[in-house]
Parts: structure tokens; C-alpha cells; sequence
């Protein structure tokens, strides 16, 4: 019963926060009235986005966290938080950031809970370090921990290759190719994505030519394709640069980092029994 | 100083306000506002100008510029691009750049509030302001936030140890002999943390899962702001019944966030002071939300939508409208105050 009850608040959360992201491109504002609430739009979403960052959270937290898992993950938010930091005091080209490749690979040797939790924690953490605290903040730390946890889901893949790579932290028995190349894979998408999911919830309210814009009435596919050009035209190369940063990223700090963490995950195994 | 919970209400006040308009004259008061508050709050840095000023002076004519160039509506032609330019060659009018020009000065009022609010507010206090129910939330925050300095100076450390070791760093590459004995190091010191937090008996007593009756709950709650927004989205006849299915979700679930965290046992060792000061903060806040949402005779709302197209005329200004959002000038006045009673 539990399981089906936590089943169902991941998947209330996640439907919220997919909502919340795509619900321009449902035809809502053919209504009359709804024309007039535009302006609200954006608020009552990033409220909604909030109280379903929060609920999946209390349910996350709710599972019992353990020390280690508490101290773990600190300790790696604070890594991904200098790495921020140094991204804010260096400008790096268009939209890199050295941040998510430490998501993904944690996500991916931890599980996709931990993932999710890195993922905002790392991007709520590193916003207070740099004064980034803002209403764009609940979305960030969102579509981090969709990052984080989809990483999750790459390690539970049921190749041969992947099972044994992942139980096993001596790199001399380890395939990195296949490993290395689909993280690279996956971080390169996330780049993207990450822009991707992050411009639309403000794109029915930017300005733009009507090839771009979004508008009222207009079906499923010409919005997508309107959305599209926008992309293109206004972010695909500010986010290639992230793309393509996570995927150098992955290549040369990901084997060491993917064994160091491999074989932490192990050391953080012990159990306390106290005296009977 | 202020406490932080007045500093969050203020800046979400202007977020709401700045978001609530379209009409440059109210924006600009806001972003003065802003930018008032800042430098009266705020120590002064070298260089003079508010941080919202130096964002704004990038922000607005980009915004201009990417608009002017790229939609072509509006009446006033400035100058036409040649046909055979993608996206760009059509009339180049005014009044796409004023509309661009709103959008920046609009996002730099948001950003100026909370940029105000990122300077004024030290991040421990923020991480006070975690609810008792996030108690391992405000933990790992704790930890994170207390370790980045630790962090900060093993960097530097590991960079000096291999400069000794004749390494450079040049390219991207070069950064591995520095990333991993950082990890590693980070690793070990979460490691030694976690068998600390064991021995002093962490998780003995708050390492419980939640009741089922708990998560019941929060999925209802999670049930009703779905229902209730699809509502409001797709079936505005039953707006209010929507409106009423997302208070009543947004209510389950802080409520159960206060069930939760009445079961954390916290020690606070200096008590958090709200005086008369933040509540004349919050009560400028409360006015200036009252004035441009509730409908109030003497306001006329419909002055805050405002759009240059098809021909840029000046916007209408409603005094009404203007007094209210001098509300958002609470924490300035109160630092005045303060100020003035210093120097008596």
C-alpha cells in the first residue's frame, strides 16, 4: 500500500511539474476568461511548481534519510556548489555549467532518489552561494532533479556490461567505453533539454515575430513548431555550448569520478547495531 | 537588519508586483523602488550605481534590440532591412522597440528586488527559514553551505600542491589532478561526517518513515491542485471551484508539513525577533498587493495593461495605482528610521 501511495505521489508531482512546463501549448486561452488571467499565469505556475517540489520532497525525506545519505550529499552539493561558484566568478562560454556533469555521474552511481535530491539541493544550494535566489529557481531545481534521477534510471539498464560495471570499482575490469559514451550521450541531451524545458515556461509571455511567438488558439503542432523556431533561433546555440561542455566534462572527469563515487558507495555500506 | 521572513515577503511582493503590469510608468517605479531600497539597505560598493542599474543597462536595450529587430508590428516605421535577411528583413518599427524595451525593464525590476534580497540576507538565515518538516533538507543545506569554504580552500590547496609538483593548468584536461583528490577528499570527509552524526545518535529517533495516513494525504493534496488547476485551465465556467480545489490542495499539504514538523524536536539557540518594524514592512507589502489586486473603486486596474502596438502612446498613469505600490518602500523608510534614531 505504501508503495503504491508513494507511486502515486511521484507521479501527481511529476504530472504538476510536466504541466506546469507544457501547458502553453494546450489550447487554453481559446476560453474568453482566461485571456484575462494571463498576467497571473506565471505566478499561480511557479506556486505549483513550488508545492510539488515540496510534497515530493516531504515524501523523499519521509523515506528515511540516513546520516550517510545526509553527509554524502552535502559534501557533493557543496563540490557541485564550488564549481557554480567558479562558473559565476569565470564567465564560461554561452550556457556551460560545470554542474550537471557531477548530477548526472551522482545520479547515476547513487540511484535516481539520490539524483533527484542532488540535482535541487545543488541548484538551491549554489543559488543562496550566488545570490541566485529567484522566482526561476523552483524550475531549476525541478528540471536539475529530473536530470539527476533520469541518471538514476540510466544505471538500471539491463545491460550485462553496465550490471558489471557498476558492481564492480576496479577499472581495469571495467568497460568504460560503452559506460562513458552513453553518460555522454545522456549529458549531451540533458544540455539541451535542460534549456529546452526551462525557456517554456516563460515563452508564452516573451515577445517575438508570429513565427516564434505563441499565441492563443493555435493547434498542438503549429505551437510545438512555433516553439521550435524560438528555440533555434534564441537558444540553441547558447545551450549547444552546454551540450557539448557536458559531454568534455563527462569524457575526462567521468571515469575517475564514476570510480571514486563507485567505490564510496560501497564504503558508505556500514550498518550500526547497537548493544541488545 | 530586518529578519529574513519580512525581506522574503518584500521581495516576492515586488516579484508579484512587477509581474502584475505592463505599463513601463508603474515598472519604473517599481525598479526605483528597488533600487532605493538597495541603497538604503545595502553597503555601498565601489562604482556607485545599484546592481539592478548595471543589469538593467544590459538588459533593456538588448531586449529593445532583439524585438526591434526580429518582430516587425506596429505603425511607426524607424527604417527597412533588406527582404532577403531571414527573420530580420521586414520594417523595423518603434513601437517593437518599446515593447522590448518593457520586457527588459520589467525583468530588471524582478531582478532588482531580488537582487536586494540575495545581498541582504545572509544564507544562514535563509536556511533558518527551512520549515521544521525539511529538517534533513536544512541539514544537507547546513552541511553544503559550511563545507563550500572547506571546499574553496582544498581547492586552492590541491592547486598549490600541484604547482609545487610542476603541473599547470592550460587547458580543460588539466583540471583532473585537481578534481579527483577534491572529490576524494570531500568523500572522505562526508564519510567521516556520516560515523560522526552516528556516534551523537542521529537518525535514533527521527529516522521513521511517514504513516501511510501521512502520504495519503499529501497525495491527496497533490490530487486536488491537479484537478483544481486543470480546472481553472480548461473549464473556466468552474474557475472558482478550481481556485477552491488548489487552495484546498496547497492547504492539505501545509498542513501536513505543520502535522510533520511539530514531530522535530528544535532547540533554537537565539530566537528569531519580529518586531514592529517588519510589520510595517509587510503592511507596505499587504497595501501594495491590495491595490493592484483587490478590486478597489478608487483604483483604476485597468491602467496596469499597456500595449504600444499598434501606435506607441504615452501609457495612462492612475495615482491610485502609484500610491499603493509605495508600499514596497517599507524597508527603506524603516532603514532611514533607524539611521536617524543612530545619529540622535
Amino acid at each position: 500500500m505504501r508503495r503504491i501511495i508513494s507511486g502515486a505521489i511521484y507521479v501527481l508531482s511529476a504530472t504538476i511539474g510536466v504541466l506546469a512546463f507544457v501547458y502553453p501549448f494546450f489550447d487554453v486561452s481559446r476560453q474568453p476568461q482566461a485571456s484575462a488571467h494571463t498576467q497571473d499565469a506565471p505566478l499561480i505556475t511557479a506556486a505549483l511548481v513550488g508545492l510539488s517540489v515540496v510534497a515530493l520532497l516531504v515524501e523523499l525525506q519521509g523515506r528515511a534519510i540516513s546520516a550517510k545519505t545526509v553527509a554524502l550529499l552535502g559534501v557533493l552539493v557543496a563540490i557541485a556548489s564550488v564549481l557554480r561558484f567558479i562558473e559565476t566568478a569565470v564567465p564560461m562560454p554561452g550556457g556551460f555549467s560545470p554542474i550537471f556533469a557531477p548530477i548526472i555521474l551522482a545520479g547515476y552511481v547513487f540511484g535516481g532518489r539520490f539524483g533527484f535530491l542532488m540535482g535541487t539541493f545543488t541548484l538551491l544550494a549554489s543559488a543562496l552561494i550566488t545570490g541566485g535566489v529567484g522566482p526561476w529557481l523552483p524550475y531549476q531545481m525541478f528540471t536539475a532533479g529530473w536530470a539527476g534521477m533520469t541518471a538514476g534510471w540510466l544505471g538500471k539498464i539491463p545491460t550485462d556490461v553496465l550490471i558489471r560495471n557498476l558492481q564492480s570499482s576496479v577499472s581495469k575490469t571495467r568497460d568504460w567505453r560503452l559506460e562513458i559514451g552513453l553518460l555522454c550521450a545522456f549529458g549531451f541531451v540533458w544540455g539541451l533539454l535542460y534549456g529546452v524545458i526551462i525557456n517554456v515556461y516563460f515563452w508564452p509571455f516573451a515577445a517575438g515575430p508570429a513565427t516564434q511567438a505563441w499565441a492563443p488558439g493555435l493547434g498542438l503542432w503549429e505551437t510545438l513548431g512555433r516553439y521550435g523556431v524560438f528555440y533555434a533561433v534564441t537558444s540553441l546555440g547558447w545551450d549547444m555550448a552546454r551540450a557539448v561542455g557536458n559531454v568534455a566534462l563527462i569524457l575526462l572527469l567521468g571515469p575517475a569520478t564514476v570510480r571514486a563515487l563507485s567505490r564510496f558507495r560501497k564504503r558508505f555500506h556500514f550498518e550500526v547495531w547497537p548493544d541488545a | 537588519m530586518l529578519d529574513a521572513r519580512a525581506w522574503l515577503l518584500w521581495a516576492l511582493a515586488v516579484l508579484v508586483t512587477a509581474s502584475s503590469t505592463r505599463n513601463p510608468l508603474y515598472v519604473v517605479l517599481v525598479l526605483l523602488i528597488a533600487a532605493a531600497v538597495e541603497l538604503a539597505c545595502t553597503p555601498r560598493r565601489r562604482g556607485g550605481l545599484p546592481a539592478s542599474f548595471r543589469f538593467g543597462a544590459v538588459a533593456v536595450p538588448l531586449a529593445a534590440l532583439f524585438n526591434g529587430l526580429t518582430v516587425h508590428l506596429g505603425e511607426t516605421v524607424l527604417f527597412r532591412l533588406p527582404g532577403w535577411l531571414p527573420l530580420l528583413g521586414r520594417p523595423v518599427t518603434l513601437e517593437a522597440f518599446a515593447y522590448g524595451a518593457i520586457n527588459g525593464l520589467t525583468l530588471t525590476a524582478i531582478f532588482s528586488g531580488f537582487s536586494t534580497f540575495n545581498r541582504v540576507t545572509p544564507a544562514r538565515d535563509l536556511v533558518r527559514l527551512t520549515p521544521r518538516a525539511f529538517h534533513e533538507a536544512g541539514i544537507v543545506l547546513s552541511i553544503a553551505l559550511t563545507f563550500v569554504p572547506q571546499m574553496t580552500r582544498s581547492l586552492n590547496q590541491i592547486r598549490e600542491a600541484q604547482a609545487v609538483r610542476g603541473h599547470r593548468v592550460r587547458g580543460l584536461r588539466d583540471w583532473l589532478p585537481i578534481f579527483v583528490p577534491l572529490l576524494v577528499g570531500g568523500l572522505e570527509r562526508a564519510l567521516g561526517l556520516a560515523e560522526a552524526m552516528v556516534a551523537r545518535g542521529y537518525g535514533a529517533i527521527s529516522d521513521q518513515a511517514h504513516s501511510p495516513r501521512a502520504q495519503a494525504l499529501l497525495a491527496l493534496g497533490l490530487l486536488a491542485l491537479l484537478l483544481g488547476w486543470l480546472t481553472t485551465l480548461f473549464l473556466p465556467q468552474w474557475r472558482v471551484a478550481g481556485i477552491g480545489g488548489m487552495i484546498a490542495g496547497a492547504g492539505l499539504i501545509g498542513g501536513l508539513l505543520w502535522r510533520v514538523g511539530r514531530s522535530v524536536a528544535h532547540t533554537t539557540y537565539r530566537a528569531r525577533r519580529w518586531t514592529a518594524r517588519e510589520g510595517l514592512v509587510v503592511l507596505g507589502c499587504a497595501v501594495t498587493l491590495a491595490f493592484l489586486l483587490a478590486l478597489l473603486p478608487f483604483v483604476d486596474r485597468e491602467t496596469l495593461y499597456y500595449s504600444p502596438y499598434p501606435r506607441l502612446a504615452l501609457p495612462a498613469f492612475d495615482p491610485g495605482v502609484g500610491l499603493g505600490i509605495l508600499g514596497l518602500l517599507g524597508p527603506a523608510l524603516v532603514a532611514k528610521a533607524e539611521e536617524t534614531a543612530c545619529d540622535d
